[in-house]
């Protein structure tokens, strides 16, 4: 069987992150989303893929090629617009036939949950979990084993099951796609509604992974949950006198300097240079090219490749996106926090700040928990940032 | 240049060959043709793309067979003069990638002998030659005599009536064999041989081989056996695809922040960790020989050594070095070459040794016949470029150049340890400066539409971003066929303004450096003859706005090390206008990748 992977849209919740790439390709672990998903498929003998691509699709095309690397075989088609789930999936139209795997490429899932789907036998059918925050989803009602209604992110409890994105289906779901676009509606779950008086669809109930991120704190527990299950390979140079604990990953070429301690689990990635006297608590994922200077302390944190933090700095639940420089003594801790994304507020159990891709900090810069700083910003020393910074905002 | 492909096996040897013969395309797209030996020697061939000759040949049976796409050297580029060639007794069929300097006067006696020749070029002596030494039926003894006869360069494979083998020769042009399961592969170029295999054996000059279903038998110029081990292959076939890219050079443009780690990863401490040959001996001047885009990366070497290390470097074309007289001092001559096998800088190679010098190669292909010439190999680890315009190769010879300037500073103690830390850093910064150009595809793509109908256009930097501004140029004609040329900007009022008007446009680097006053002054010189100007400058740059008309902005990182970001727009500047204007953009008319003849 053929699967679509739905990979074009930006994920704009997770702003600034998705500056340079679609949510998809965020990393988590070292490995971006999607990898997850392609792996899941692949493990279930589901070699055929369909990407459907979009914003940002370069990072996407480099980074699988033609998915050989990766124990598959992947075909790109380009959703122009961002229209709609619906009207990517319907992109893909001249690529399958008969019944096809759909997936959401921006959660992750496993093996088991793809396993789940296919074992169940029937098509079309949907993969549903129960969801302890349904609102931000499609939610289904059940009635004798087939999916009744669908509703798309409501605002009134009907349910608490979702939709995963996870759908077996069969090719005229493209007619009726057609028939929703026409009237204007592009989403996926319209072109459901109106298959359900005819076809039905089949609820499967999975006990395998499925996680999502939303928002950009989201990431922390995604990456703590993948790190759990990362294989890991030590590679590079350690010094004497370094202490590692728990499953550590080290990267090709990346030095870890004397006196440097990690507690794992913490996947480091390749060509970075950490240390001397550098400690990192778990849930940590460093991507390449990263240099941590002494006594630095990081913990439950996403890195991503060529950041650099000089000495004396402490981050704790903090995500920073590709390239982040700071000088020394950066302040960034984690605590509850209440924070802004768009026109609403959400209160965030523990977190530290969320960092766009590229930003640069002077020394002695401290920021408040529950920050989004945007993508290039540039914060000279001594600040104290206390609210979210827009893309390229100057803090003199 | 020209490819060639062979194959003996238990497999239909046309789709194979054909496929292998695709890969080479790059090398030469002007004519392609093709030979299986099945019920006597079938061969076709046609003008054109590999895929007209795919579109107009008869199906073949046969297992064993050779292939060539062809680049014009000798002979103009029809179908008469496509390769391969076959004897007047239809014996025997003939691939070459090469020149045989004396098949006028062989052509001559050929004729005399009552040879009849069916088109211009040197290669169809070589058939007649082969065919003529047939008679004892031995087809390695044969193709043994006939290289007796003749001067030149080759790769030659041939393959004779009723024999299950192929038999090559090499001189000077790429060739390796590819090792399969009951079949054996031949071709100029390991890219061709991926799909069906990554282990390899290369063939060195004045050796032949013959392959068989189940055997490979090299030997050297007196004829003793030659045992090699065959080399596994890193690269798979993926990256030789276009995985989803309309074009490889876009495809490449976009691998560039990646082809920079690799590069640079674990070689920030030192580029010649294992070796000592930076530490063992001092030089006092570099001589830079390179060809082409090449050269231009070894322009701005110049000014990265002499700033890091402080020795005084100078650049040559290659085929121009071999005329400079050999001078008094002894310089260390770093050969730039992507593929290892462009001919006129593996000649160089071999100068600079008979002069004495020692030398550095920095080549991408590993394994390449330049890597035998030289003391010392710089490998830049971009992976397999495809598109003939060279991009992320260019990228990565720029950072093999700034890592070996750090090392012999460091050595000649130009360069302090806390120095070097900078220096180390700031490329540590170089794959987001150029993801960052990339960001900005769209806009770039848009600027490009705007100037695509211009017939000409000038490029102008100083200091570094000069030799930046001739890639810009060379990248632009080659691509987009838009006459583009690079000048250092304080030359413009030295003749090329004479040739501004509104119609042709003018790119300007002008970064935040002890330039930017004067490239300012340029750029008015400039505006005042109204050509549109496009500047590209560095972000929080508020000036200048004012005085060109369009700016793309790259990230302020020190401006030693601008041309990676810089030439990145540059290369996406090319390939939009080539794709506004329509043209072949992985394989412009009339140029070959790795130009293998002199």
């Amino acid at each position: 069987m053929k699967a679509v992977i739905l990979a074009a849209g930006e994920g704009m919740r997770l702003r600034p992150l998705t500056t340079s790439e679609p949510k998809v390709m965020i990393p988590i672990a070292n490995r971006p989303i999607l990898e997850y998903v392609v792996d899941a498929l692949v493990k279930n003998d589901v070699h055929d893929i369909v990407m459907v691509v979009g914003y940002r699709k370069e990072r996407i095309m480099s980074y699988f090629q033609d998915g050989k690397k990766f124990g598959a075989k992947i075909e790109y088609v380009v959703q122009e617009k961002q229209l709609g789930n619906g009207h990517a999936l319907s992109c893909a139209r001249d690529r399958v036939s008969g019944d096809f795997l759909t997936l959401a490429g921006d959660n992750i899932v496993d093996a088991r949950a793809v396993d789940d789907l296919l074992r169940s036998g029937t098509c079309p059918s949907a993969l549903v979990v129960e969801s302890e925050n349904p609102s931000k989803y499609g939610v289904v009602t059940i009635e004798k084993g087939s999916i009744r209604s669908v509703v798309e992110k409501p605002v009134d409890l009907v349910s608490n099951i979702i939709l995963t994105g996870l759908f077996c289906l069969k090719d005229p779901i493209f007619e009726v796609i057609d028939q929703c676009i026409e009237d204007g509606k592009y989403g996926l779950s319209d072109a459901f509604r109106a298959t359900l008086g005819r076809t039905g669809i089949k609820p499967v109930f999975s006990d395998g992974l499925w996680i999502d991120a939303v928002y950009p704190w989201d990431l922390l527990e995604l990456n703590s949950a993948a790190l759990e299950n990362a294989p890991v390979r030590t590679a590079g140079k350690i010094e004497k006198q370094v202490t590692i604990a728990g499953p550590v990953g080290i990267g090709e070429e990346t030095v870890i300097r004397a006196g440097t301690t990690i507690y794992g689990p913490v996947m480091i990635g390749e060509g970075c240079d950490i240390g001397p006297n550098v400690t990192i608590f778990p849930s940590t994922s460093i991507g390449d090219n990263v240099t941590i200077e002494p006594y630095t302390v990081i913990k439950n944190s996403i890195l991503m490749s060529n950041c650099s933090i000089a000495a004396h700095s402490y981050l704790s639940h903090c995500v920073f996106g590709y390239g982040v420089k700071s000088k020394s003594h950066l302040m960034a801790t984690g605590s509850e926090a209440f924070v802004n994304v768009g026109d609403e507020f959400f209160k965030v159990p523990h977190m530290g700040c969320i960092v766009g891709e590229d930003a640069e900090f002077g020394a002695g810069v401290v920021i408040e928990p529950g920050t989004i700083i945007g993508a290039g910003c540039k914060v000279s020393s001594g600040s104290k940032i206390m609210r979210n910074l827009p893309n390229k905002a100057l803090v003199m | 240049m020209c490819g060639i492909v062979g194959y003996v096996g238990g497999k239909r040897a046309q789709p194979i060959l054909l496929d292998s013969l695709k890969r080479l395309e790059y090398r030469g797209y002007d004519s392609a043709g093709i030979a299986v030996i099945g019920e006597g020697v079938q061969c076709f061939k046609a003008e054109g793309e590999i895929a007209v000759l795919e579109a107009s040949m008869p199906e073949m049976e046969g297992t064993v067979g050779v292939a060539h796409t062809r680049w014009a050297t000798q002979g103009r580029p029809t179908t008469e003069n496509a390769h391969p060639f076959v004897g007047c007794q239809n014996k025997v069929a003939v691939v070459h990638n090469g020149i045989i300097t004396n098949f006028m006067a062989l052509r001559e006696s050929l004729v005399a002998d009552g040879h009849e020749f069916s088109s211009d070029t040197d290669t169809e002596v070589f058939a007649h030659l082969v065919e003529a030494n047939l008679e004892n039926g031995d087809l390695m003894d044969a193709v043994k005599a006939a290289l007796k006869l003749i001067d030149g360069t080759y790769a030659f494979a041939v393959v004779a009536d009723g024999m299950e083998e192929v038999v090559a020769a090499r001189n000077e042009s790429p060739l390796v064999v590819g090792l399969g399961n009951g079949e054996n592969f031949l071709a100029s170029d390991v890219t061709a041989l991926l799909k069906h295999t990554n282990k390899v054996v290369y063939v060195m000059d004045g050796e032949m081989v013959r392959i068989t279903r189940d055997a490979v038998t090299i030997i050297d110029s007196e004829g003793n056996p030659v045992e090699r081990k065959p080399e596994r292959i890193a690269w798979s076939l993926e990256d030789a695809e276009k995985s989803g890219y309309p074009h490889f050079m876009l495809k490449e443009i976009f691998e560039q922040p990646n082809a920079i780690h690799e590069s640079l990863l674990g070689r920030l401490e030192s580029i010649d960790a294992e070796g000592s040959f930076f530490q063992e001996q001092s030089f006092s001047s570099i001589k830079i020989v390179a060809c082409g885009t090449s050269y231009h990366a070894g322009l701005v070497g110049k000014y990265v050594i002499e700033e890091l290390a402080r020795i005084p470097t100078t650049v040559q074309i290659s085929s121009e070095y071999r005329y400079s007289t050999a001078a008094r001092e002894n310089p260390l001559v770093v050969l730039i070459t992507q593929s290892g096998e462009t001919l006129d800088t593996i000649a160089a190679a071999r100068e600079a040794r008979k002069r004495g010098n020692r030398t550095v190669a920095i080549v991408n292909v590993v394994g390449s016949a330049i890597s035998r010439e030289v003391d010392h190999v710089i490998y830049t680890r971009a992976g397999p470029e495809i598109s003939v315009a060279a991009t992320k190769t260019f990228v990565t010879q720029l950072i093999a150049l700034y890592l070996m300037a750090m090392e012999l500073g460091i050595k000649g103690r130009s360069l302090t340890a806390q120095a070097r830390k900078s220096v180390t850093n700031q490329l540590r910064n170089l794959p987001r400066a150029v993801q960052d150009v990339l960001n900005q595809a769209q806009t770039i793509e848009s600027l490009a539409n705007k100037h695509s109908k211009a017939r000409d256009m000038f490029f102008m930097g100083r200091n570094i971003h000069y030799p930046i501004s001739l890639e810009g140029a060379l990248k632009t004609k080659e691509i987009s066929y838009i006459h583009g040329e690079g000048y250092p900007a304080g030359e413009l009022k030295h003749g090329p303004l004479a040739l501004l008007s509104k119609d042709t446009p003018v790119v300007a680097i002008a970064v935040k450096d002890h330039t930017y006053e004067k490239m300012i002054g340029n750029i008015s010189e400039v505006s005042a003859r109204d050509s549109p100007v496009i500047a590209i400058a560095v972000v929080g740059d508020t000036e200048i706005g004012k005085f060109a008309d369009d700016v793309i902005y790259v990230k302020e990182i020190p401006p030693l090390f601008l041309p990676v970001p810089i030439i990145t727009a540059l290369q996406l500047w090319a390939y939009y206008l080539a794709k506004a204007r329509g043209c072949p953009i992985d394989k412009p008319r009339n140029i070959a990748k790795t130009v293998t003849v002199e």
